[in-house]
């Protein structure tokens, strides 16, 4: 150890050690209520904590152009409290449980952990708001304020704060992609009244509409009874198709330029990409990982650490259902030109499509993305929270069969997936200055 | 329904040749391991022994940047990004915490990275100059956030200006350090005198002895914790920083107490989770469920090695500053003179047991609660026995959790919530 090591020796024997010893994969059981509502059990090995999982397919996908960030805003409503049990959280507070929500453009995630014995205490009141849930115009209000708070802290409120708000408004022009979870406005949440929470209770929030996930080191068979027995007798719903309008094509570089109160300018490049289930995904998936994937990453080691140009950079995919998009984003270093800047952007993105990707590179990211499956479901939190994201992908096998498909692309297919996509007329740039 | 007491694997304390302290958890079938190593070397060190203002965290985080056996940076974020295996630094006024994870089978090359790493870092020139121009630039961007600087600006109207628990410094000082800073500071707080470890395996014991092993080549030396000579804190009642047009303020409330051994502390947890700990928490209700304020408000215990303080934060619409602060007073007053419910209080007891269940679930939590234990009990763990086990002390916070009563908290409310000693800030509109 106190020669000088060299960085590849010693290595490359690993290339297959690692494509022998996963076989890491979460068990599960399966089945359909007569309600339409899927439910998916996995059984821990040990623990005392459990994890119960209940996903709604809709999202600010689904949303009124006029009323947007309401699903949003419905997902704190849930929590306002039901005819049979007014205080959503003080049951859960009783039995050692914690309990949230995010929603997204896709679909609303509601879960809690809790002790593996008070399983029941969690699949009563996932059910109980399933069909009871109680809005008067008093806790409508009060709702409204929070989510409207929620916006101007997160949003309004921060530096670079409104840059997605930006990007999605010059990167898609139809589809309800363009705007944000959050809502285009405060003003829209403001808007929101209680013919627009029935409604929407109505028409999303049914069985057939939602995944149950239950993650903990209790029987199969119990799991399932215990979600008959808690959902069975709600009736039966029907799963709301709404027809999204599909994004065409950039077919013109896009651009915009803003000047903010900020200490650094900022430029974000977005190009299109596929869906996400679509082949297009995963390439996209690795190429960002091999341009800003940790710190022996391309875009650091090239644009911060050698070429000193940025302070920081990432690229990244949005995980959307319908077709998402591919970004390559930095802060400027003070005297670095926007101009230069951005072809520095460009030149990375160019050596994906002129070079393919050497063998060892490619092997370090695929590694990588098994190692972060392994990491990544090291807790029943997250393990109920996955079985019912690929059941809503409509794949749940996919769950296990992903690193696989990482693992199966060659460095041309790569370069063929670089080529396609980073095309300057497809590309939507944002330049946000600092003023 | 509730869970007495905690299952915990057993914490085995080896402590080496140099005087390091390696506290091991088995955990078997796991397929993960972790490598955690606490240094008495955080920011408040620095300032305690009048060195340049971010010597501290950039000695840190500078420490995977090159290694005197002549790797680079980059080779060895390669190597680590090759298996997958993570490091990660934090850092507070107290400590400073490198931490490793790999997946079990690549626990060789990721140990081999650990000694690159803790023992043998370089500061090259270069990488401290870019680092402290990074580093520069992201604490400004950080400081355009009017939460960063109510944080900030509260903890130096808690404790004072200069104080080493209070003092910030201004960005452009990063410029200012040097690879000799940060060298010195490596020598001087790095080696095994002022270190623990915490670390999680399988059961192959080859990897155990591997790790011992490499763990006993670090230095002797080191400034073991205990700093002694810090200043008497100095509080101030109010601070307000104006910003024209702001749609929200950030708030922060508090005061200073007592540090962690206090007997009044895990009380004055539960106080503390009783006003914004959890979501079912008096303040939560008030300012968030009933006024809608604010998104969110939390209330804790901070703890740091010689000081503790009670911290309320919160931000709130612009036009609603004034009433926010006042409801948070008006609840603090509530709990001093209205007993509070027996159930509401088993709901507090509750949401605490079950968040330390929750901090347990998985193989790393474990790691974090050794840590916190022995930080609590103020010194590396170093001895077998006396500072107890990891199991012991929580199932001990579990007891006293489990044991407080509504006269017990109405106690502690009007020994600590009275009007008197509590530090405001606001950075906002007011």
């Amino acid at each position: 150890m106190n020669a000088k090591i060299v960085i590849f020796a010693g290595y490359r024997v690993f290339y297959h050690i690692f494509a022998q010893f996963f076989n890491l994969m979460i068990t599960y059981s399966q089945h359909t209520l007569r309600n339409g509502l899927r439910v998916i059990v996995h059984r821990a090995d040990g623990g005392a904590m459990a994890a119960v999982n209940m996903l709604y397919r809709v999202g600010s996908r689904n949303e009124n152009p006029e009323r947007t960030g309401f699903a949003h805003l419905f997902e704190h409503l849930m929590f306002r409290g039901t005819r049979a049990v007014p205080d959503f959280d003080t049951p859960l507070h009783k039995v050692c449980a914690e309990n949230n929500a995010f929603t997204n453009n896709d679909y609303t995630d509601y879960y809690v952990t809790l002790p593996r014995e008070n399983v029941a205490t969690a699949l009563w009141l996932e059910s109980d708001r399933m069909t009871g849930l109680d809005i008067t115009p008093e806790k409508l209000e009060a709702e409204k304020r929070v989510v409207v708070e929620e916006f101007n802290q997160r949003y309004l409120g921060q530096p670079y704060g409104d840059v997605w708000m930006l990007m999605r408004r010059l990167a898609y022009k139809v589809h309800p992609y363009r705007w944000q979870t959050i809502g285009m406005t405060p003003e829209h949440i403001l808007g929101a009244s209680g013919e627009d929470v029935r409604a929407f209770y109505e028409r999303y929030y049914n069985p057939a509409n939602a995944i149950l996930s239950i993650a903990a080191h209790l029987d199969v068979d119990d799991m399932l009874r215990m979600a008959e027995e808690w959902f069975g007798d709600i009736p039966a719903g029907v799963a709301p198709v709404d027809v999204l309008p599909q994004e065409p094509l950039i077919a013109e570089a896009r651009r915009l330029e803003v000047v903010r109160d900020v200490p650094a300018t900022a430029i974000m490049i977005a190009f299109p990409m596929g869906t996400r289930t679509s082949r297009n995904y995963y390439a996209g998936d690795i190429l960002s990982d091999i341009l800003a994937g940790g710190s022996s990453a391309r875009m650091y080691e090239s644009l911060v650490r050698q070429r000193r140009l940025f302070s920081s950079v990432n690229a990244y995919i949005t995980v959307d259902l319908d077709p998402g998009l591919f970004v390559v984003t930095g802060h400027l270093l003070p005297e670095t030109p926007v101009s230069v800047a951005e072809e520095a952007l460009w030149d990375e993105l160019r050596r994906l499509q002129d070079e393919r990707v050497g063998d060892y590179e490619l092997e370090k990211v695929k590694n990588k993305f098994e190692a972060e499956t392994v990491f990544g479901e090291l807790n029943v939190m997250n393990k109920a929270m996955n079985l019912g994201f690929y059941e809503m992908l409509g794949d749940l096998e996919l769950v296990n069969r992903e690193v696989e498909i990482y693992r199966s692309f060659t460095a041309g297919e790569l370069r063929d997936e670089a080529v396609a996509m980073f095309i300057p007329a497809r590309s939507a740039t944002l330049i946000y200055s600092k003023s | 329904m509730i869970p007495r007491g905690v299952e915990l694997p057993e914490v085995e304390t080896v402590v080496l040749a140099n005087g390091l302290p390696v506290h091991l958890i088995r955990t078997a079938g796991q397929e993960v391991a972790r490598v955690s190593l606490v240094w008495a070397a955080g920011s408040a060190v620095q300032t305690a022994a009048g060195l340049k203002p971010f010597t501290a965290s950039a000695t840190l985080n500078l420490l995977a940047e090159g290694s005197t056996s002549g790797l680079s940076s980059h080779e060895i974020a390669e190597r680590l990004d090759f298996v997958g295996s993570y490091f990660d630094v934090s850092i507070d006024r107290d400590y400073a915490v490198a931490t490793f994870c790999s997946l079990e089978k690549f626990f060789a090359p990721t140990l081999e990275m650990i000694g690159e790493i803790v023992l043998r870092p370089a500061f090259p020139d270069d990488e401290v100059a870019l680092y402290a121009r990074k580093r520069m630039e992201r604490l400004a961007m950080e400081r355009a956030k009017p939460a960063t600087r109510a944080r900030e600006m509260f903890s130096a109207a808690l404790f004072g200006d200069g104080h080493p628990y209070g003092i910030s410094s201004p960005e452009s000082d990063y410029m200012s350090l040097g690879r000799a800073d940060v060298a010195r500071f490596y020598e001087r707080y790095y080696g095994a005198a002022g270190c623990f470890a915490v670390c999680s395996l399988g059961d192959d014991s080859a990897q155990r002895e591997a790790l011992l092993a490499l763990l006993a080549e670090m230095p002797c030396g080191g400034t073991a914790a205990g700093s002694g000579g810090f200043p008497e804190p100095k509080s101030a009642a109010r601070r307000v920083e104006q910003v024209e047009g702001a749609v929200q303020s950030a708030i922060r409330v508090g005061r200073l107490l007592f540090p962690r051994e206090h007997p009044d502390f895990v009380g004055m947890q539960v106080v503390a989770t009783i006003l914004g700990g959890y979501f079912g928490s008096r303040l939560t209700q008030n300012l968030r469920e009933q006024r809608g304020y604010t998104y969110g408000v939390m209330a804790a215990m901070v703890n740091l090695r010689e000081a503790g303080y009670l911290a309320i934060a919160s931000e709130v619409a612009a036009e609603a500053t004034g009433d926010a602060i006042e409801q948070i007073f008006v609840e603090m007053e509530r709990l001093r003179v209205e007993p509070m419910p027996e159930d509401e209080l088993e709901n507090v007891r509750r949401s605490m047991v079950g968040e330390v269940m929750r901090i347990l679930d998985g193989p790393f939590g474990i790691v974090d609660v050794v840590i916190e234990n022995i930080q609590i009990s103020g010194g590396r763990g170093g001895s077998r026995e006396g500072e107890g086990s990891a199991r012991d002390y929580i199932n001990r916070f579990i007891a006293e959790v489990e044991s407080i009563s509504p006269e017990r908290v109405m106690e502690l409310a009007r020994r600590y919530l009275g009007c008197e000693g509590f530090t405001t800030v606001v950075v906002g509109r007011e």
